[in-house]
C-alpha cells in the first residue's frame, strides 16, 4: 500500500456516491464533447475547404442568378484553371417531403473537374455524362434511401413544380471531409430545358465555383473575376471557398458563441456537483482525518488525499464520458446527422483535441472542485477533529 | 500547585529510570466564545520510562487535555512539558507531527480504523510515512498483528472484526512504529467486560515485555488497576490525597 493507493481505495468508502458523481462528471463530459463537436462540425466545411476554389455569386444575393455566360467568362480570365455552375434544386422525394437533402443541377464534366474530391467509379460516371435523366447521389444518402445504381427516383419539385424523375447513374465518395455525403447531383440541362426551366432558369446559373491555379492568388483572382465584371447589369461577389463558408457560418455565429457558452458552463456545472461531493466527504472524514493526524500524517498528506480522490474521481467519470460519446455522439446522433443533416454536418465526428481537451479539462477541474475542501481538511486542527464524531 | 499523585506502587522505584514525560508548570486555557476557561492549572508530572500509568478523574477534570499535550496534539498555554527528550510545546506544527510519528503510538476509545483498509493496511498507515520499503512495512505490520493476537485476522476489514479485535488491530498500529511512548484515550470504553480485559492484559503485556511507557485515560476502575500508578485529575490539577 502506499498513499496514492489509499486515496484511490478511499472511493469504495461510499459506493453509491461514487458511482453517481462519476455518472455525473461523465455526463457531464458527454454533453461537452458533444457540443464542442457541433461547433467543429459546423466549421468543418470552413476548415477543410479548399484552397484553391474560388466562389462566385450574384452580389446582391445568392439566391439572385447570373447570366450562364459568365461562366465561360471566368474561365477566360487569368489563374482559372476551370469553372463550374450549379443550381439549387430544392426538390423533395415523394412521400418524405420532411427530408432534407441537398440537390441541384450541374454540368457533370465541369463539376467533377472542378470538385475532385468527389469520387465517381468511372462506368458510373461515363453513364452520368451520356444520360441527361441521370443522377450521381452520395453513398450517405443512397445507403439511407437504400438506392442503387439503375434505380429510377422521382422527386418533387418545390422551386420547379412538378415531379422530376432521375436515373441513379453513380453513387459518389468523397475524400474531402467538407464535402456532403447526401447531396443529389444532376444535369444542369435536364432542368434548364424543361418547361419550367426556361421560364426560372433560363440559362443562368445560381452560383460558380472555379478552380485556381494558385492558392496564395485566391483573393487576387476573386476580385479580377468581380472587376471583370464590374460594369455589367449583373456584378458579382466572389471569395474563397473558405471565405464562402466562413461567411455563411457567421450568419449563426450567434448561436454557435450560445452553444460554445453552453459547453463551459456545463463544464462550471460539473465543478460544483463534485466540490459539493468533496465537501460532503471531507465533513464525514473530519474525525478520521484528526486521526490521521494524530498518527503524524501532515496537513499536505491530508490535501494531497482529498485532491488525489477528486482527480481520480473526475478522471474516471472523463474517461468514462469520453467512451460514452464515441457510442452516443459519434456513432449514433453522428451518423444520423451525416445520413440525415449532411447538407449542415458533412462531417460529424469527435476530433482527438476534443478528447483530449475534455480529459485535460476533467482533471483539472476535479482539482479546481476539491481546492477549497483540502485546505478545509490541511486546515483542521487535530484536538478538534478527534472530538468531533460522526 | 505541587506534583500530587495518588500512587499504587507495583513497580521498581523509578528513580533508576530516565523520566519520558516531564510536566513542568502547565497550564491549558480555552476560549468558549469570550469565556476563557482554564482546563489545566501549573500541573507538574513525572512519568518514567517503562511507567504504566493511569489518569483518573470525572468528565471535564482536564484528562484528555493532559494526554493530548503529553501526546503532543495540543500546546500548553503556560509551563513546559518535555516527552521522549523534546520540547513538545516548543516544536512547530509540522516537526510535531514528525515528533509524534515517531515517539508516540495512539490507542483511542473508538479505535478508529479507516473502514476501506484491512487490517494489515491500516496497521501499515503509520509507516507509510517512514523510508520503509513496501516489503518491510508489510512484514512490521504482520509482526505487530501477531503480537496483539490477529496474524489470521490481517485480510479482514474492520467492518468483519468485532469491537475487541478492532482495539487489537488499534493497538497494533499504535505499536508498529516502536514508539517510546503509548497514549491510550478510554481504550475499553466501548468494549464489555471480556473484550476490555483482553485489552488490559495486552497493554500490561506491552509495556512489561516490551518495555513500552503507557500513558492511560480511564474511567473504568478495572481498567486503572492494571495501571502500575494513578494519577487522580480533578478541575485541572491532580488530586493529592485520591487513591486507586
Amino acid at each position: 500500500m502506499n498513499i496514492g493507493r489509499l486515496a484511490i481505495k478511499n472511493l469504495g468508502r461510499n459506493k453509491l456516491r461514487t458511482v453517481l458523481t462519476i455518472w455525473a462528471v461523465s455526463v457531464a463530459i458527454l454533453a461537452f464533447i458533444a457540443l464542442r463537436t457541433i461547433l467543429s462540425a459546423w466549421t468543418v466545411a470552413a476548415d477543410f475547404a479548399a484552397k484553391d476554389r474560388v466562389g462566385t455569386r450574384h452580389k446582391v444575393s445568392f439566391i439572385m442568378q447570373m447570366p450562364g455566360r459568365y461562366l465561360q467568362e471566368i474561365r477566360e480570365i487569368p489563374g482559372v484553371k476551370a469553372a463550374a455552375g450549379a443550381n439549387w434544386f430544392g426538390a423533395k422525394l415523394a412521400g418524405k417531403e420532411d427530408e432534407f437533402f441537398a440537390n441541384f443541377a450541374v454540368d457533370p464534366k465541369a463539376y467533377l473537374a472542378v470538385y475532385d474530391e468527389v469520387v465517381v467509379p468511372e462506368d458510373q460516371r461515363q453513364a452520368w455524362f451520356g444520360n441527361k435523366t441521370g443522377a450521381v447521389v452520395g453513398d450517405a444518402l443512397a445507403k439511407k434511401q437504400g438506392w442503387k445504381v439503375g434505380d429510377r427516383v422521382t422527386l418533387v419539385g418545390t422551386i420547379f413544380p412538378g415531379d422530376w424523375t432521375f436515373e441513379i447513374s453513380g453513387i459518389y465518395t468523397a475524400v474531402r471531409k467538407s464535402f456532403d455525403r447526401s447531396s443529389f447531383l444532376f444535369h444542369y440541362d435536364y432542368l434548364n430545358d424543361s418547361p419550367i426551366g426556361r421560364q426560372i432558369v433560363n440559362d443562368q446559373v445560381g452560383w460558380i465555383v472555379s478552380r485556381i491555379d494558385d492558392p496564395g492568388r485566391a483573393a487576387q483572382i476573386s476580385k479580377a473575376i468581380d472587376d471583370h465584371f464590374d460594369e455589367r447589369d449583373v456584378q458579382t461577389l466572389s471569395m474563397s471557398e473558405r471565405a464562402m463558408n466562413t461567411s455563411f457560418i457567421g450568419m449563426i455565429s450567434a448561436v454557435l458563441k450560445a452553444v460554445d457558452i453552453v459547453s463551459i458552463v456545463i463544464l462550471l456545472i460539473m465543478v460544483l456537483i463534485l466540490g459539493n461531493t468533496v465537501a460532503m466527504g471531507v465533513r464525514e472524514r473530519t474525525h478520521e482525518y484528526g486521526v490521521l493526524r494524530a498518527i503524524g500524517f501532515l496537513p499536505k498528506h491530508l490535501g494531497a488525499f482529498v485532491l488525489g480522490e477528486s482527480v481520480a474521481v473526475s478522471a474516471i467519470g472523463g474517461v468514462v464520458g469520453v467512451v460514452a460519446s464515441y457510442v452516443i455522439v459519434e456513432q449514433g446522433i453522428g451518423r444520423f446527422l451525416e445520413e440525415n443533416m449532411g447538407g449542415f454536418f458533412p462531417f460529424f465526428r469527435i476530433a482527438p483535441a476534443t478528447v483530449l481537451w475534455a480529459l485535460i479539462l476533467a482533471c483539472v477541474l476535479g482539482l479546481v472542485a476539491a481546492a477549497l475542501p483540502a485546505y478545509n481538511a490541511a486546515k483542521l486542527k487535530v484536538v478538534d477533529s478527534l472530538r468531533q464524531v460522526g | 500547585m505541587s506534583t500530587a499523585t495518588a500512587e499504587v506502587q507495583r513497580e521498581a522505584p523509578a528513580g533508576a529510570r530516565p523520566a519520558v514525560v516531564e510536566a513542568a508548570k502547565v497550564s491549558k486555557t480555552y476560549l468558549r466564545g469570550k469565556e476563557q476557561v482554564q482546563v489545566l492549572q501549573n500541573l507538574d508530572l513525572v512519568i518514567h520510562e517503562g511507567a504504566f500509568e493511569a489518569l483518573m478523574g470525572p468528565s471535564g477534570s482536564g484528562k484528555s487535555t493532559l494526554l493530548n499535550l503529553i501526546a503532543g496534539l495540543d500546546r500548553p498555554t503556560s509551563g513546559t512539558i518535555r516527552v521522549a527528550g523534546s520540547n513538545v510545546g516548543e516544536l512547530a506544527e509540522r516537526q510535531r507531527a514528525k515528533w509524534r510519528a515517531a515517539n508516540v503510538g495512539f490507542i483511542f476509545q473508538t479505535y478508529n480504523m479507516m473502514p476501506v483498509l484491512t487490517a494489515l493496511e491500516n496497521v501499515e498507515l503509520p509507516l507509510l510515512l517512514t523510508s520503509l520499503s513496501s516489503k518491510e512495512r508489510r512484514e512490521r505490520a504482520q509482526t505487530a498483528l501477531d503480537v496483539v493476537g490477529l496474524k489470521d485476522r490481517m485480510q479482514h476489514y474492520p467492518r468483519e472484526l468485532s469491537g475487541g479485535q478492532e482495539q487489537r488491530v488499534a493497538i497494533a498500529r499504535a505499536i508498529v512504529t516502536d514508539p517510546k511512548l503509548i497514549v491510550a484515550d478510554e481504550p475499553t470504553g466501548d468494549l464489555d467486560r471480556k473484550s476490555a480485559d483482553d485489552i488490559l492484559k495486552l497493554l500490561v503485556r506491552l509495556n512489561s515485555e516490551f518495555n513500552k511507557t503507557i500513558i492511560m485515560v480511564t474511567h473504568d476502575p478495572a481498567a486503572a488497576e492494571c495501571a502500575k500508578k494513578i494519577h487522580h485529575l480533578d478541575k485541572g490539577a491532580l488530586d493529592k490525597g485520591a487513591h486507586s
